[in-house]
């Protein structure tokens, strides 16, 4: 018998996230903390679902970030979209950073996984690691 | 073999980092979603992480307005309920609620 706990979200984690956005003298009844756990986890199947379908649209087995990113805004959330686009474009590029120092010998990168266009700030972006992109999009 | 970075080495050590909730979990839930729902990459749960926390704390801010409404200082289940039904993006969350909802939506009891 699988713990009902297992399917959803920690409460524990849940209620961390209530409080950062709550008053330091608010309080939360665990009842309520108990429906968040089920609104969040139910929040996930729900975007999944549009997700996962586009995948199967598209003959593409995997779902990855980008497939989240445009389910959130087909349902809706555009502004959690923007800011998650800015995020995962951040994930990208350090574990592209951590690519480029597992190889240590060649500072260009070479797997360019440039999937989406959505990067526009490149402020931070170190000029060494100039990203070889096959559009003719600018990029510099 | 593979250092352990930021975000990897949270995956492998089970920690949660400066990631707010626990990738594995997050990963069962997307695969219990549905059938269809086979294979999913890495950054995915990683993604989840962020919008399940914009997604709590939009839901706990829209709750709290309705809590400091009534005057008192604890957020309970009914006021997560009030603002679900006034949000229309929280539409798909309406079956969830309903017992809690203040007002009673259906007429039958809940089983």
């Amino acid at each position: 018998m699988v713990d009902e706990q297992e399917r959803l979200l920690p409460i524990a984690n849940v209620g961390r996230i209530m409080k950062q956005i709550l008053p330091p003298s608010a309080k939360v009844s665990k009842e309520a903390k108990q429906t968040m756990q089920e609104c969040a986890t139910e929040f996930i199947s729900f975007v999944t679902g549009e997700a996962s379908d586009k995948c199967r649209k598209e003959n593409r087995k995997t779902v990855n970030g980008d497939d989240i990113c445009w389910a959130l805004g087909a349902l809706g959330f555009d502004n959690y979209a923007e800011a998650i686009v800015r995020y995962l474009h951040k994930y990208r590029e350090a574990e592209r950073d951590k690519a480029t120092q597992n190889k240590a010998s060649c500072s260009r990168s070479s797997q360019d996984k440039d999937e989406g266009d959505s990067s526009e700030d490149k402020s931070d972006q170190q000029p060494h690691q100039q990203i070889d992109v096959p559009t003719p999009s600018a990029r510099v | 073999m593979r250092q352990a970075g930021t975000y990897s080495g949270m995956v492998i050590s089970g920690k949660t980092g400066p990631h707010l909730l626990p990738l594995a979990r997050i990963k069962k839930i997307m695969k219990k979603s549905g059938e269809e729902v086979k294979m999913i990459s890495g950054e995915s749960p990683i993604v989840f992480s962020k919008a399940c926390e914009l997604f709590i704390k939009e839901l706990t801010q829209r709750s709290w307005m309705v809590t400091i409404k009534g005057k008192t200082r604890t957020l309970s289940k009914e006021d997560v309920a009030s603002a679900v039904l006034a949000t229309d993006l929280f539409d798909f969350l309406l079956n969830l609620v309903s017992q809690s909802a203040p007002a009673p939506l259906h007429p039958k009891p809940p089983n």
